[in-house]
């Protein structure tokens, strides 16, 4: 009689395979999800690091070249070179007593040289990096999709101490 | 019941158990042996590299933001061993294309055995000129059509690198390196500037070099920090100015026969060195070359590194003292009846021409620069402590502080020294048995040009750091004298150079100033015929805007100061006023009697 009931309730076996075989196949797909979103992120964090590489190297070429120009300009505009130039285009040094002196309302002769850039006001700083390209997956995962937004603990109206 | 085969499933179980157990025991133990340290210390090479970052030399810039020094780039040039294919080829262009390289010490070198364990790199060269960087290019690329047409694997230059590095360079050649210095960037790791601003400045140039760790692995991989250059200098020297200095330095030494010398141009009321030259002049693109340039103890600027007993123009300074302290007026007299005034126990003083110049007033003897009037001045009016109380107030005796490296000071000697004689006040007065540097009577003489205040020299006016400029604010050192004197002094010495026709004087501007002729001490005394010929002036004697002081050293052509040093005072003024723009005075009194 027990027997006859427990086989009553007894599954099929082809259900419990199915069963079985349902639940592999969700762990399947839920390895490959995981997979594939490691996979996808890693993919990209190295597309980041070696666009990161290539955009240092550019900086760096980039500032070497402007050096190059700089003493390139330097010496072309150097004490020398523009005398011999202004003699060439039929200059000649001024005598103090030809010299017609003309007074320039404002001008001031001793009037600070500003070379350093003007200042700007920053209107905000964003990290070089995103910070999705510095998490670890596992990180990532615990941020976007398991933690509980943060909830306000006080309540409209509610007095605070 | 157990199961058909029991015992041997158990006895696979175990062996399976077993070669786990000892696999994992392997690993453990591998990890903490000594071999296995030094494996994993050897992994982290092959993780990146650790690379100090050094920043980008601050620029220096002339007071109109002309670049006077600045960096560009140099190339290192070295053989990656383990890419090298034709040894052959790179020795040959190696040498024929770089200085000092022979083709053998290189074929050696890239022939040297490769090893799978190791990278190895050898530096051939540093600070290439690009010009010869793309001479190698265009060889590499003509070896690669080479080996396309023949279908070989030689000629090749594959191995040979060079990596671009930013290197000093000075865009005006020798242009105010007295002033600027250099910087030893060869030594790399221990480069540092030399001499002048690039010594006084050197940290601030240099900036702060960081080391940072750059990963192979690019998921480890991250934006280098912001490396802030160096901090840029902008001086208070005008180039042209300076060049105009330099120019007619050598010319007056050309003229004058002379062994060497000094021009500087000061702003009294700043302290601001406009232009300061200094022979010999010096190429700091070639820095290596300094030891052939400065033999010996050659002094690097003699304007700051050179004292010297500066004779008749320190005549100006016992003056100054006298009548601040209220010793003589301009009224008082001296009788030179004799030509001689004899210190008291020490022997006697005579004048230049070795004549007698009859009653003359303060006026005078300034005109006829007497030194038995000043002797007279010092020890009769004055007195040793008066006298050397001034001096000090005046700066003598210490260093005046300008920002450039290896300024000289010889120390006063004062009355109660051991060494110190009567006969040193007299000598003093006149400017001999003292030993001063060219800048220190810059500064003191500002005194006189600025209504008694000396201002410190510098020839730093404002310092551009992390994007913004700091400006140099002038600062006053001491007030010697009263302003009264001090016009009193212009006043006189302008007066005398008028009176005496002085070759100094520059047509349509009126300047006051002092010839002075110093004799050179020997090991028996004062028995050589050279001397040391300057001039100090400043001008315009209303509103003094300049103060130029020269030094020339033993000329041939004269052994006076009113001969050498003051025509080429009158050739500096002429042409500074134009680079100052200062109009005539005749211009300057008429806009301002209309203001």
């Amino acid at each position: 009689m027990k027997n006859r009931i427990l086989q009553a309730y007894k599954q099929a076996p082809w259900r419990i395979q199915t069963q079985w075989i349902g639940l592999f196949l969700l762990g399947l797909v839920l390895i490959a999800s995981i997979t594939g979103l490691y996979l996808s992120i890693s993919a990209q964090a190295a597309a980041s690091g070696r666009k990161i590489q290539s955009l240092e190297w550019q900086i760096s070429n980039i500032n070497n070249e402007i050096a190059e120009l700089t003493s390139s300009l330097a010496r072309a505009k150097s004490v020398d070179n523009m005398k011999s130039r202004a003699e060439a285009m039929g200059y000649v040094p001024i005598n103090p007593h030809a010299a017609v002196y003309l007074e320039i309302p404002g001008y001031n002769p001793h009037a600070e040289l500003e070379l350093a850039p003007p200042r700007v006001s920053i209107i905000s700083e964003s990290p070089t990096l995103l910070s999705s390209y510095r998490t670890s997956l596992w990180q990532w995962l615990v941020k976007n999709i398991w933690q509980a937004p943060s909830v306000q603990s006080s309540v409209e109206g509610e007095l605070q101490p | 019941m157990r199961p058909p085969f029991y015992r041997r499933y158990v006895m696979i179980a175990l062996l399976y158990a077993i070669f786990g157990a000892a696999t994992i025991f392997q690993m453990v133990r591998i990890n903490y042996t000594p071999f296995a340290r030094d494996l994993i210390a050897k992994s982290e090479d092959y993780q990146g590299v650790r690379k100090t970052i050094y920043p980008p030399r601050g620029t220096i810039y002339d007071r109109k933001g002309n670049i006077l020094a600045t960096n560009q780039i140099g190339y290192e040039v070295g053989i990656d061993l383990k890419y090298v294919s034709d040894p052959e080829s790179i020795a040959f262009a190696t040498s024929a294309l770089l200085e000092d390289l022979d083709y053998q010490h290189v074929f050696g070198l890239a022939s040297t055995e490769k090893r799978a364990d190791e990278n190895r790199y050898f530096v051939l060269s540093s600070y290439v000129s690009k010009e010869t960087i793309q001479e190698f290019e265009q060889l590499k690329a003509s070896y690669a059509t080479r080996r396309d047409e023949t279908k070989s694997l030689k000629p090749s230059l594959s191995g040979l690198v060079w990596t671009p590095m930013q290197q000093r360079t000075y865009p005006e050649g020798t242009l105010a390196a007295n002033v600027l210095g250099f910087y030893n960037y060869f030594s790399r790791e221990n480069a540092q500037g030399v001499f002048g601003v690039e010594e006084a400045y050197n940290r601030l140039l240099t900036g702060k070099p960081i080391t940072v760790f750059l990963p192979n692995d690019p998921y480890l991989v991250e934006a280098l920090p912001d490396i802030e250059p160096g901090a840029s200098l902008i001086l208070t020297i005008d180039r042209e100015i300076q060049k105009m200095l330099e120019d007619t330095l050598q010319e007056a030494l050309d003229w004058s026969g002379g062994e060497g010398g000094t021009i500087i141009v000061a702003d009294p009321k700043t302290g601001e060195i406009l232009g300061m030259a200094s022979t010999p002049f010096f190429d700091p693109n070639q820095y290596w070359t300094y030891q052939d340039t400065f033999p010996g103890i050659t002094p690097y600027n003699r304007a700051v590194g050179s004292a010297y007993e500066p004779g008749s123009v320190f005549k100006a300074i016992t003056m100054a003292a006298a009548l601040d302290s209220g010793a003589v007026d301009l009224n008082t007299t001296y009788n030179d009846a004799t030509g001689v005034y004899w210190v008291e126990n020490s022997w006697p003083i005579y004048n230049w021409n070795l004549g007698a110049w009859g009653v003359q007033d303060m006026t005078g003897c300034m005109r006829y620069s007497l030194n038995v009037c000043l002797a007279y001045v010092a020890i009769d009016r004055l007195g040793e402590e008066l006298f050397y109380e001034y001096l000090q107030a005046f700066g003598f005796g210490r260093s005046t502080g300008i920002d450039l490296a290896s300024e000289a000071n010889y120390p006063l000697r004062l009355p109660d020294d051991n060494r110190w004689m009567s006969m040193d006040l007299a000598t003093n007065s006149f400017g001999q048995g003292i030993a001063v540097t060219p800048i220190q009577m810059v500064a003191a003489i500002s005194a006189l040009a600025n209504d008694g205040r000396i201002m410190m020299p510098h020839v730093v006016r404002g310092v551009i750091d992390n994007g913004q400029q700091y400006h140099v604010t002038p600062q006053v050192i001491n007030y010697p004298i009263s302003a009264q004197t001090a016009r009193e002094m212009t006043e006189m010495l302008a007066i005398s150079l008028e009176e005496e026709a002085s070759g100094a004087l520059v047509e349509g501007y009126r300047v006051a100033g002092k010839t002075g002729t110093g004799q050179i001490p020997t090991e028996l005394g004062y028995t050589s015929t050279l001397t040391n010929t300057s001039f100090v002036g400043w001008g315009p004697a209303d509103d003094p805007q300049f103060v130029v002081y020269v030094w020339i050293e033993k000329p041939t052509i004269s052994q006076w100061g009113s001969e050498v040093a003051a025509p080429v005072f009158k050739t500096v003024v002429e042409q500074l006023v134009v680079l100052m723009r200062i109009p005539p005075d005749h211009i300057r009194m008429q806009v301002a009697s209309e203001q």
